[in-house]
């Protein structure tokens, strides 16, 4: 039986990055698109690994996982005037 | 040349997996003189029995070799953690207890309340205190594992997994000598920072996710001074590269190997250190201080004015997870210096030893990695107990004025000292 691996990572690995990048769009809290687009990042990082371009994924792992979605980040903190969830002041009636 | 105590991992992984399967093979053999229909999986286990139906050797079946990269990488992990993290973390105590002028932890064997001789007569607590650390992992381990109100409970479990794991990876790249690694990667040291590059997502996430300002504010300053210092860190590796050739971590040490000049009867290696990239050196370690959030550059956990930084929330073995991965991220960036200006492995010659036609180092590699690693460390732990903690807009003015200008100038002396001959390239 001959089992093509290749063609099975990569189905997983681009499922993979098709869900996370959905999640990144339909998720309502920035912070948590923000972790999807960081793992969408590093599957296509993956696929470029399994292409044999390991030079390419080792630059999408270091500049797009490391500094795009910390950048993001900061943008979503720096721009919302409320980021965390606070507890009501008062009781609700 | 020193040799290596490990000539390949991967071959002594190999005999330690061979060796595992004949054992479970011969209780397979066991059950199935109970449970015939077993007869045919524990043939399949058994070389002699291969041989004779003119099968691929055991040691060449794929399952055997993914079990011999999983122990190879278990090899490595508990070598990383289960030894130089505690020594490391015990080295610390131990030192800045002496630079404090008192004994610090003094825990002795004695204390263990399993411990069968005469324990009345022994004294308790004088002792060494290595077990102290292993004591605090246990109490960690029993407590309850808190997640706050409001927290995003998602995000706060999986910032902890992201750290440990992305630390985990340096390992994966990082030789220990010339055969005591797992994988011997061409682009090495780009491996090693790309691991490296990943803990600010995970610092920014738990800063986040605990739903506390003050976690909130040290993630925020935590992921900013990563950031900054990883860039000075990486200009100063391609000034490097100038000399090298090659960001591939054996090869690098390689080229140090050779003697710089003779002074009489010592030999100064050839070493980066001694090459034009001094300064280089001196950007690369206060980089990689901040990098490992060390006292001077402790702004993220500053006591005074954040309780306990991003890690203020996490309770239990997860607090244990975030706050002891600094000593790992410690031990990796010492490594890292020692592979790129301190000649990594590298030593002096003394004989090996034949003890059966196999040759023996009498100091090997290892031994020399791990001296130069553990004193880098040390010098880090002295610093980081002497000075005082510099304010942030101070911490963000060395990063972007003077540590970035510097690393450029490195790349120029670099590519000058190459372009007219001043440094031989090995």
């Amino acid at each position: 039986m001959d089992v093509d691996w290749e063609l099975i990572a990569f189905l997983i690995l681009s499922a993979f990055e098709v869900i996370g990048s959905i999640l990144v769009v339909v998720n309502k809290r920035m912070v948590r698109a923000a972790f999807w687009l960081a793992m969408t990042l590093v599957t296509i990082g993956v696929i470029y690994l399994l292409f044999l371009s390991e030079f390419v994924f080792l630059i999408q792992i270091l500049v797009y996982a490391g500094a795009v979605p910390v950048l993001f980040v900061f943008g979503i903190m720096l721009t919302r005037r409320k980021i965390m969830d606070e507890p009501p002041t008062e009781a609700a009636p | 040349m020193s040799a290596p105590l490990v000539p390949n991992l991967f071959n002594v992984c190999e005999v330690l997996t061979l060796a595992i399967v004949w054992i479970v093979d011969q209780i397979l053999y066991g059950l199935a003189s109970v449970i015939p229909p077993l007869t045919g999986l524990a043939q399949w286990f058994d070389p002699a029995y291969r041989d004779r139906l003119l099968l691929t050797p055991l040691a060449a079946e794929p399952l055997i070799i993914v079990i011999t990269w999983l122990i190879a990488v278990t090899v490595i992990v508990i070598w990383a953690t289960l030894f130089n993290l505690l020594t490391m973390m015990w080295v610390e105590r131990k030192f800045y207890s002496r630079l404090q002028d008192r004994y610090g932890i003094m825990i002795s064997i004695w204390s263990l309340p399993f411990w069968p001789f005469n324990r009345t007569r022994r004294p308790t607590h004088r002792g060494t205190g290595y077990l102290q650390n292993i004591a605090d992992g246990v109490k960690l381990l029993q407590k309850e594992n808190i997640t706050p109100r409001n927290a995003d409970s998602a995000m706060f479990h999986i910032s902890p997994v992201l750290i440990a794991s992305s630390t985990l990876m340096i390992f994966a790249a990082l030789p220990w000598s010339s055969g005591f690694y797992v994988a011997n990667l061409d682009l090495g040291i780009l491996f090693i920072f790309a691991a490296f590059s990943l803990a600010p997502l995970g610092i920014l996430i738990s800063g986040w996710s605990a739903n506390n300002k003050y976690t909130l504010v040290g993630g925020l300053r935590a992921a900013a001074m990563l950031m900054a210092y990883a860039i000075p860190m990486i200009l100063c590796v391609i000034a490097l590269v100038f000399y090298t050739g090659s960001l591939n971590p054996l090869t690098i040490v390689r080229q140090q190997e050779r003697t710089l000049v003779s002074l009489g009867p010592i030999g100064i290696p050839a070493w980066y250190i001694f090459s034009p990239q001094i300064l280089g050196f001196i950007v690369f370690s206060v980089s990689m201080m901040a990098e490992m959030e060390r006292v001077p550059f402790d702004i993220p956990e500053a006591e005074g004015e954040l309780v306990e930084g991003w890690t203020t929330e996490y309770s239990g073995m997860r607090f244990g997870l975030v706050f002891g991965f600094k000593w790992l991220r410690m031990i990796a960036g010492a490594a890292l210096i020692t592979i790129l200006y301190l000649g990594g492995w590298s030593g002096p010659v003394f004989t090996t030893l034949y003890v059966g036609g196999v040759p023996v180092p009498i100091v090997p590699e290892e031994a020399w990695f791990l001296l130069k690693v553990y004193l880098v460390s040390v010098v880090f732990i002295w610093i980081s107990w002497s000075v005082p903690r510099v304010r942030i807009d101070q911490i963000l003015n060395i990063g972007w004025r003077k540590l970035i200008p510097y690393s450029l100038a490195t790349i120029l002396i670099a590519a000058g000292s190459i372009a007219w001959g001043v440094w031989a390239v090995g």
